[in-house]
Order: structure tokens, then C-alpha cells, then sequence
């Protein structure tokens, strides 16, 4: 195991932040997505694990601090000097000399902002250089605390396809919070689902979904037709202008497709919706 | 089990033989030292300031006084204008740049890339101390090229340069203390530019000298090293005898206020981060 947290307690004040009851553990390789609403407890999960905020419990790690990198929601830099300076000290390299770092520079296509201040980046160049500063670490376990947030739908695409291809085929253990379910489901094999500080749920994206959604989901608007077409299915909690229905079996989905597809009506299918997933595993929890 | 900030982070280092903190290198301080460069202020009030202000009030004073005395008068303005150095370098420029730095998280972001507070501080107060020492140089080479000085003698000069290094640390650690508990550019900035006035009234920078103030404010004034090199040091800079006394324990009781301010905002940033 990589890192095993139980029995955690973070207060803020005299208020629970998170309470982990239940021993999570990160093994090595794994891609780890957290997800929660504001609130959750998401960043203060990170924190406590950088030993940022006092908290009650444990947290056992072979890791040695060096091993972890984290890439924060907000990363400050000064803005007295060009960023050229400020990587080269922080990274304790010369961009000229090291090959590997200017191949990392390419990648994210960086070298005409070597030469500006930090505060002349736009949004999506300055998470590109902490990113940069980040992966350059090679961290053991490397935390990506809501790194898109903020950027435009295309920046934000566009860098979660790069982180995507960059830790593709790499043994690097990654744990990304995000409220973005695109991005989770590009860059997370597992997750773990927080609300209001206490754990929902925590496995592999596709045993969450099968627990929670079923095989398959079928997401439509939300008609008094199409409620009155799907009736008899089993309904999934989901957002008030939509409609998913759960599909247990093949035999459940071809009936759900057919009757769509006679009375035309357009629909959405997926097996890995995160939202929905999300959705149901918050609504089950409080259930129980 | 409870653990602290960073508590757990120290016990894994300790547990793994390593330490997280990098050492604070050549690098770092070029590094604080381009941080200093990239901001005007220390410049403007630290090396262009002293020497214009010298060489403005030297042609006022001087106009006004006796040509046989004119030498010492000027003497006693660069004196007094010296001090001007550590005031802007140290107070001003250090308060301002690390207050922002604080405002802006990069001390945290700093320490989460294995920069240590200890590797840190210690890069900028080399730096700082460094543009003091270059600002002193300029300064002489400004009093010995264009005003027209009395030469000191060896001991006074080394006591002189000696009291100003100290006030600069000095100065430094409140500073320091002041950034870390304001939190904020525009408060530490506020404090520390009141600060400035106050003291540069107080120990006659300002055109008035200590003695012509209130009785009051003539006893704060005599907690202030400033005060005895502004007003003194101008009495034994060619040689003589000097009652150090008073002086000595102005720098107890300044540098002691200075350490208290540290201890203070050490406490609030650990009763801060344990909420």
C-alpha cells in the first residue's frame, strides 16, 4: 500500500470537516479521482495528507515527503522575475541543460512563456507551469487538486487530454479532485466519492456504477411523454431536466432502446456516467 | 492520536531518515536577490533616496551655516542619512515584498516544492543584507566623489557600519514578525511606511533634532539606536571619547521589542493554522 488513511478527523473550529471511518487505502499505479460538492471535504483530504491541517487519526505512508508533489487550487508565484527563473530555482536545473525538462516544456508547448511573469499568464499557462513543476518532480503520488478549474471549456479539454497523454502508460500514482466528471473520467480508475466530510463510497469506477446506476444508463429529457414511455423501469436519481432509467440486463436496455426508437425520441446512453453515479451513491448513502 | 500541522509530515521524515527541507543554496539567494530587483522600492529608497536627500539638505544646511563648520555639517547629515539604508532596505522593502508573498501563498506553494521557511528566510535575508551592503557602497562612493565629508576615524567608521548592520537585522526580524501577522500587502505596508516617519521624527531625520521635540517623545526617542548615530556619532567621527552606554541599551531594548514581535507572530501563525 502506498497510503492508508483511517480513523481520520479534521475540525475546522468546532466543525467536522472530514471524518474517515473506515481504512482507505491508495496502492501504487493507481488513479485516484475524488468527488464531492462544495464542502465535501475533497481539499482538506489532501491537506491533512500533506500534513497541512491538524487532524486526529492516521495516516501511514513508506513514502518519503519528497515522493509526494500536489498541484493546489491556487498556486502562487512572484511576479518580480520571468517564470524561467522560478522553475529553474524551484526545479534546482537549468532549462538549457536538461533535456527531460525541455521535452516536458514541448509537450505542454511552453517555451514562449519562459521569458514572461507570472502574472502575464493567461489561466490555463499558469496550471501548465505548475503542472510542469509538478510532473517534473516524479512523485511517488502526485495530487491534482481541481487543476482546471477556472479555464474555459477548450483550455480545460485540452489540458485534461494532456495530462491524460502524459501519465498514459506511466506507473505514477495520481489523485485528482475535480467537480468536472469529464475530467474524472478521463484521468481516474478509481474513486472516491465525499459529501459533507464523511465517505460515500470508494472502488473502481465501474463497480460504483454497476452498484449504483446498473449495466447501463439511458438518459432522456424529462417529458411527461417520455416519463410515461419509461414507466415500469427503474428511475435513477438524477437532474431535474432529466430522465435516466437503469438497465440491469441487455434484455432490460433492448426493450428501453426499442420503445425510444419507435416513439423517436432522443436519448443518451452510458455505462460510466460519473454524475449519475455520483448522484445515486449520495442518494443511497443518506437512505441507509 | 493528534497531529498537529505538518506535524505528521515531520514524523514521516523522521520515520524515513530524510528530511523534505532543501538547503538553502547560491541559487536561492540569485533567485530572492532577481525577487528584490523586480520591484522598485527597495531601490528608490534604499540607493537613490539617502543620496538625494543628502545632497539636498547638505546644499540647504550648508548654505546656512559658517564655511568653517559647513564640513561637519554635512558630515552629520550623511550620518544621519545613512540610516535612511537599513530603514528602507530592511523595514520598507523586506516588510512590503514578504507581506505580498504571504498574501499571495507563495511561502505555502514554496514549501510543498521542499522549500523550507528556515531555507527560505534565510535566502532573502541574505539577499537583503547584500543590496544593503551595495547601497552603503554607493553611498560612499557618492559621499567621497560629490559631498564633501570629514574622514572618520577607523573606529567610528567600523562602529558606525557595525550599528548599521544590526539595525538592519533588526529591522529585518520586525519586519518579518509584522508581514507574518498582518497577512496582508497593504496593512504590513501601511504599518511599516508609519513606522519609517515615525521613527525618522523621532530621531531627528526629519530636519528637527531629538532634542527640540516634546520631553516625551524625547524619552521614546532614547530607545532608538538611530537616535545616538543621528545625533552623536557625529561628535566622535573624526575620534575622541563616547559614552556607549545609553546606546548599547537602546539596542537591548530595540532588539529585544524586535524579538518579542517575532515571538508574537510565531504564536498567531501556530494558533492560526491549529484552528
Amino acid at each position: 500500500m502506498l497510503l492508508t488513511i483511517g480513523q481520520l478527523e479534521v475540525k475546522y473550529g468546532s466543525q467536522t470537516a472530514l471524518k474517515i471511518e473506515d481504512p482507505i487505502s491508495f496502492k501504487k499505479g493507481e488513479r485516484i479521482g475524488i468527488i464531492g460538492s462544495n464542502g465535501a471535504g475533497k481539499s482538506t483530504l489532501i491537506k491533512a495528507v500533506l500534513g497541512l491541517v491538524p487532524y486526529r487519526g492516521r495516516i501511514i505512508t513508506q513514502l518519503k515527503p519528497e515522493q509526494m508533489a500536489v498541484h493546489m487550487q491556487f498556486n502562487g508565484y512572484v511576479t518580480t522575475m520571468p517564470v524561467r527563473y522560478i522553475m529553474e530555482t524551484i526545479l534546482g536545473t537549468k532549462i538549457a541543460k536538461n533535456k527531460e525538462l525541455q521535452e516536458l516544456i514541448s509537450f505542454f508547448d511552453f517555451e514562449s512563456c519562459l521569458s514572461k511573469r507570472f502574472n502575464a499568464l493567461s489561466g490555463g499557462q499558469k496550471q501548465k507551469f505548475t503542472i510542469i513543476l509538478v510532473m517534473f518532480q516524479k512523485a511517488g503520488l502526485t495530487f491534482y487538486d481541481e487543476v482546471t478549474s477556472g479555464l474555459d471549456f477548450e483550455t480545460r479539454q485540452k489540458l485534461t487530454e494532456m495530462l491524460s497523454q502524459w501519465y498514459r502508460d506511466k506507473d505514477d500514482t495520481l489523485v485528482v479532485i475535480s467537480h468536472y466528471y469529464e475530467e474524472l473520467e478521463q484521468l481516474a480508475d478509481k474513486l472516491l466519492i465525499l459529501d459533507k466530510g464523511r465517505v460515500v463510497d470508494f472502488g473502481r469506477k465501474n463497480e460504483l456504477f454497476e452498484r449504483y446506476c446498473g449495466r447501463v444508463v439511458i438518459i432522456m429529457e424529462n417529458s411527461g411523454k417520455n416519463k410515461e414511455l419509461s414507466k415500469g423501469f427503474p428511475v435513477l436519481k438524477s437532474p431535474e431536466h432529466l430522465l435516466a432509467i437503469s438497465c440491469k440486463s441487455k434484455e432490460q436496455e433492448r426493450e428501453m432502446l426499442m420503445i425510444l426508437t419507435e416513439n423517436n425520441v432522443n436519448f443518451k446512453r452510458s455505462n460510466s456516467d460519473i454524475e449519475m453515479m455520483f448522484m445515486n451513491a449520495r442518494e443511497r448513502f443518506y437512505a441507509q | 492520536m493528534h497531529n498537529k500541522p505538518c506535524m505528521a509530515l515531520r514524523k514521516r521524515q523522521r520515520r524515513n531518515g530524510v528530511t523534505m527541507e532543501k538547503k538553502c543554496s547560491l541559487n536561492m539567494i540569485l533567485y530572492e536577490l532577481r525577487n528584490i530587483n523586480g520591484n522598485f522600492m527597495p531601490h528608490f529608497f534604499g540607493i537613490v533616496f539617502p543620496n538625494l536627500m543628502c545632497l539636498l539638505v547638505s546644499k540647504t544646511v550648508g548654505a546656512q551655516v559658517p564655511a568653517e563648520m559647513r564640513k561637519e555639517a554635512v558630515t552629520s547629515i550623511m550620518l544621519t542619512m545613512t540610516l535612511v539604508i537599513p530603514m528602507a532596505i530592511m523595514l520598507i522593502g523586506y516588510g512590503a515584498l514578504y507581506a505580498l508573498e504571504i498574501e499571495k501563498g507563495i511561502p505555502l506553494r514554496m514549501r510543498l516544492f521542499g522549500f523550507g521557511e528556515k531555507c527560505e528566510v534565510t535566502a532573502k535575508i541574505a539577499a537583503h543584507f547584500i543590496l544593503m551592503t551595495i547601497a552603503f557602497l554607493v553611498f560612499a562612493v557618492f559621499q567621497a566623489v560629490v559631498m564633501e565629508v570629514q574622514r572618520p576615524a577607523a573606529g567610528s567608521l567600523i562602529c558606525l557600519l557595525v550599528s548599521l548592520y544590526l539595525i538592519g537585522g533588526i529591522f529585518l526580524i520586525i519586519a518579518h514578525a509584522l508581514a507574518n501577522i498582518l497577512q496582508k500587502f497593504s496593512l504590513t505596508f501601511g504599518v511599516v511606511m508609519c513606522l519609517y516617519f515615525i521613527m525618522m521624527i523621532l530621531t531627528g531625520m526629519m530636519g528637527m533634532r531629538t532634542a527640540q521635540l516634546p520631553q516625551v517623545l524625547q524619552k521614546v526617542a532614547g530607545f532608538l539606536p538611530m537616535t545616538y548615530i543621528s545625533n552623536d556619532f557625529i561628535d566622535f567621527w573624526q575620534g575622541g571619547s563616547y559614552n556607549f552606554m545609553p546606546f548599547i541599551q537602546s539596542f537591548i531594548f530595540f532588539g529585544a521589542a524586535a524579538l518579542i514581535l517575532l515571538y508574537l507572530s510565531r504564536m498567531r501563525n501556530h494558533h492560526f493554522s491549529m484552528l
